[in-house]
């Protein structure tokens, strides 16, 4: 096993990573410690109005979507019922992945949700592209670390010296130092953007509850039929409604709460091990965050799947055991 | 000790012993799953999915310590 590693080529790798390590540290290539901001960081505002650097990549990762929405489409005839199948193959290899990836994610959707797939899956497709495009959209280099200097606001804050566009590890003194405010910011980073997700996921499902079972629907938070059985059971019913109701928002929480502990921590924890050992060391952890990308948005967009379909069942069919 | 050291302590805590519990549970639901995979290799789709499911519901209670230990640290 040891013998196999030890060719040429890798005993190179280990030799160009200390040598960067002794030339950086010859150097004097010194950088101050990353600034975590737990909150978005407002870059300018629009009126009243800020435009944070999370929001400002929202609206990009919105323009790849629509833009790869439309290069998909482009080709398609406009008449589907009257279309020969020539012209119904995807054109390039752009639009055969796409129709790959939606063709999979629908075939799975359908397996989940029965009769009502062709109406969650447009919403749970759009929740899954666009909370994997905004986790991935993090990993580009650039994106985090590209920015413009600013005074700290918090007036503890010293902040660090710039040197024209570097900024070094002396720590100014009092107040007058910068801080780098990044001008993107993965929105799923944003507490703002995944709780907005949350409770567009968990008011959807209260609309797709009303639109199956009608005004039944919110039979489940105010259940009077166990008085039928006694005043015991019937005081039971009502405990359960309202942990029923509660359960709602602890939906909001947890959707909001783990999208955004997950991406942010990956985020801190890239951050961390980058100053730790400056080379190599983060490859590992890239490919786990790139991982953990995918799975919590197919985890967002599964867990309003089943939301959906579970709203759409009649609670009183649970009862027949 | 000052306040910046206590709150370094409290966030280790917060996250060290939050993800005690969640860790078991993935473990069992891993375990589990493998060993349903095992017995019947041709459901190996629907146990991925409801393991990822079952996962992310014990993996939320990890992110709610992670949560509150980052407020403690940068709050």
């Amino acid at each position: 096993m040891l013998k196999k590693l030890l060719t040429v080529r890798n005993l190179v790798i280990l030799l160009g990573v200390v040598a960067l390590f002794v030339v950086s540290g010859w150097l004097g290539l010194k950088v101050p410690p990353p600034h975590v901001a737990l909150a978005a960081e407002p870059l300018f505002h629009i009126g009243g109005f800020a435009i944070t650097n999370a929001l400002l990549t929202g609206w990009i990762v919105m323009l790849i979507l629509i833009a790869a929405a439309l290069l998909t489409t482009r080709s398609y005839p406009k008449d589907l019922a009257t279309a020969s199948n020539s012209e119904l193959v995807p054109a390039g290899m752009f639009a055969n992945f796409i129709e790959w990836v939606v063709e999979g994610m629908y075939n799975f959707s359908a397996g989940v949700a029965g009769q009502w797939v062709s109406k969650f899956f447009p919403i749970v497709m759009t929740i899954f592209l666009f909370v994997v495009t905004s986790n991935w959209l993090g990993l580009i280099p650039g994106v985090g670390s590209i920015g413009l200097f600013e005074h700290p606001e918090d007036p503890a804050m010293h902040g660090y010296v710039a040197h024209g566009v570097v900024m070094t590890a002396e720590q100014a003194h009092d107040g007058e130092g910068v801080i780098l405010v990044p001008l993107l910011r993965p929105p799923s980073t944003d507490l703002n953007f995944t709780l907005a997700l949350a409770l567009s996921s968990v008011l959807l499902t209260q609309y797709w509850g009303v639109k199956a079972l009608n005004l039944g629907y919110f039979r489940k938070f105010l259940d009077l039929s166990g008085f039928k059985q006694g005043a015991f059971m019937g005081v039971i019913m009502l405990f359960v409604g309202l942990l029923e109701l509660v359960a709602e928002f602890a939906k909001i929480i947890s959707f909001a709460f783990r999208l955004f502990g997950n991406i942010f921590a990956g985020e801190v924890l890239l951050a961390v091990i980058a100053f730790l050992i400056p080379f190599i060391a983060s490859l590992p952890f890239y490919g786990l965050e790139v991982f953990v990308g995918f799975i919590q948005a197919l985890v967002f967009m599964m867990l309003s799947l089943v939301f959906f379909t579970v709203a759409t069942i009649g609670h009183g069919s649970e009862e027949h055991h | 000790m000052d306040v910046e050291g206590l709150k370094a302590i409290g966030a280790a805590l917060s996250i060290g012993l939050g993800a005690i519990g969640p860790g078991i549970g993935i473990g069992i639901l891993g375990a589990k799953a493998m060993e349903a995979i095992g017995r019947n290799p041709e459901a190996t789709g629907d146990i991925r999915t409801n393991m990822i499911l079952g996962i992310a519901f014990a993996e939320a209670v990890a992110i709610y310590a992670l949560v509150v230990a980052l407020i403690i640290k940068f709050v």
